[in-house]
């Protein structure tokens, strides 16, 4: 069993994020071996609140060069996950 | 928003001001709006992350110098509305930061020199004396010499001798000890006898010569001479007159006064030009008068003049002086290369006069004040029909214009003070 901090590594903080939170949605980068019920767990426990919903997905690591070596970045795993109305994340309070 | 005044020293106060955390606030956001145009956040493109994202990552202090800029000048301008009943500030403020926490009003000092305090003294009754303004008959005559002068004809003179005031035009070729040299020749060369555009003797020396005449002209260089070869040498320049003419005056009658004026008799020009010299001898009297007035108005004034205030003023001064010779084509530094003059020496000499107007400034305002002297509506029209008569624009439109640019107070004020002038001249003592 991964411990909550272990399992959210951080949240997205981009243009398109910022807009879902309007939907009441939160995106995290999580652990890659994470499954759903692991993240709600996580999120219910570190931020004291309910989820409704996680939706997860692989995101392949970019290719990326540096001179003639060639590599792959990390692949890693995005979850949305939605709060029930209402309630919300303090990503960006202090 | 909450005032406190405090006076520092004399004529000088410093203003609390606290402005509202809701206040302050739209300052921030007006600022967050101009600073996150330029500022990169990761995830986000240029000017579109929210306020709580920047401020997160930069910290509240990134719009500090926006939010100031705005919330400043707004919030001093209101307090000095409040106070303005007991002070003018004159001078622009300097600011000091007392409190920018968050969720607290914003507090900061400004202080500035307030107009000071004038105890004034006689301005009624003043003995001012008269300038003359009757015109001579001397005056005319010199003017109407002066045409005389000016519409003379140039008539070539055929058998009589050269004299002095005519118009010659030579050949000339001067030569050194039998040699030729640079400069020495010339020909169908103008020159006025007696006009002294050529070395001391020369011109002497062709007195009384006649058309066609050739004579040899022996003089000597002065010591000084521009090239310096030439200096102290004698030379002798062989000189043929090709044409004298001399000036001829008009006879003074009505034809003269036909000819240079569109008046039919010399009766008539002489009395044009009596008007003329009358006038100008009045507007002289009147600026005279009116100067003379204003300086024993402020002499018998009591005035403490801030020091800013004569800064001001020497400033305007020193940049008035700079725009006109600028105009004339020469820029200020050069000017000042040229005179030998730093900044400082200028303005040690202006000082004086810069006082003096200040003072007189705020002298005559005083009055204005205690006379209940303002400039009214019309006055301002009738103003501002000159400017546009001047500028040759539509009156609208430059009333439009001086709105716009706020200038409409400073012609007020002039006003006021130019009745406040006329008013001492209605009371004063005329020798």
């Amino acid at each position: 069993m991964r411990s909550p901090h272990e399992v959210l590594i951080k949240p997205l903080v981009t243009e398109k994020t910022t807009d879902l939170m309007q939907e009441n949605k939160y995106i995290f980068k999580v652990h890659p071996k994470a499954n759903k019920i692991e993240i709600k767990n996580a999120v219910e426990v570190i931020f004291d609140v309910n989820v409704i919903e996680v939706r997860t997905m692989n995101m392949p690591g970019k290719l990326k060069r540096q001179g003639r070596s060639v590599g792959y970045t990390s692949n890693w795993k995005k979850a949305i996950i939605t709060l029930e109305p209402g309630q919300r994340l303090p990503i960006f309070e202090e | 928003m909450k005032v406190t005044v405090a006076e520092v020293s004399k004529n000088r106060v410093e203003l609390t001001i606290e402005v509202p955390e809701e206040k302050f606030e739209e300052s921030l956001e007006k600022a967050y709006r101009i600073v996150v145009k330029k500022i990169n956040v990761p995830g986000f493109r240029k000017g579109k992350a929210p306020r709580i994202v920047v401020e997160n990552m930069y910290g509240r202090e990134i719009f500090m110098e926006e939010a100031l800029q705005d919330a400043i000048p707004k919030a001093y301008e209101q307090a000095l509305e409040e106070v303005k009943d007991k002070y003018t500030a004159v001078s622009s403020p300097e600011y000091e930061m007392v409190q920018i926490d968050k969720k607290k009003p914003f507090v900061f000092k400004a202080t500035f020199d307030t107009k000071p305090e004038v105890k004034l003294g006689q301005y009624k009754g003043l003995e001012v004396e008269k300038i003359a303004t009757e015109v001579k008959d001397e005056d005319i005559d010199a003017e109407i010499e002066k045409m005389r002068q000016r519409y003379a004809k140039l008539i070539v003179i055929e058998d009589e001798e050269a004299c002095e005031g005519d118009f010659l035009t030579i050949d000339f070729v001067g030569k050194i000890a039998g040699e030729p040299f640079e400069g020495g020749t010339g020909e169908n060369y103008s020159l006025e006898l007696g006009s002294h555009t050529f070395i001391p003797g020369f011109e002497e020396q062709l007195l009384g010569v006649k058309v066609g005449e050739t004579k040899d002209v022996v003089v000597t260089f002065p010591d000084e001479y521009q090239v310096e070869e030439l200096a102290e040498k004698e030379a002798v320049f062989t000189v043929t007159v090709k044409e004298v003419k001399r000036k001829e005056l008009a006879p003074l009658d009505d034809e003269f006064a036909k000819d240079v004026s569109e008046f039919a008799t010399l009766q008539e020009l002489r009395q044009d030009i009596a008007n003329k010299l009358k006038k100008t001898a009045e507007n002289k009297a009147e600026y005279e008068l009116r100067k003379a007035v204003t300086k024993k108005a402020a002499e018998n004034a009591e005035v403490e003049i801030p020091e800013s205030m004569i800064e001001n003023r020497l400033n305007q001064m020193i940049n008035d002086v700079a725009f006109r010779l600028n105009q004339q084509g020469i820029p200020f530094e050069k000017y000042l290369e040229l005179t030998n003059n730093k900044i400082d020496d200028l303005r040690e000499m202006y000082r004086p006069e810069a006082e003096a107007l200040v003072k007189a400034d705020i002298v005559l305002e005083k009055i204005a004040q205690e006379e209940d002297i303002q400039a009214t509506a019309e006055e301002v029209d009738e103003e501002i029909k000159k400017l546009a008569e001047k500028y040759q624009q539509e009156t609208d439109k430059i009333h439009e214009v001086l709105e716009k640019q706020g200038q409409i107070p400073s012609i007020e004020f002039g006003i006021m003070l130019d009745k406040t002038v006329d008013f001492i001249i209605e009371q004063a003592n005329l020798k």
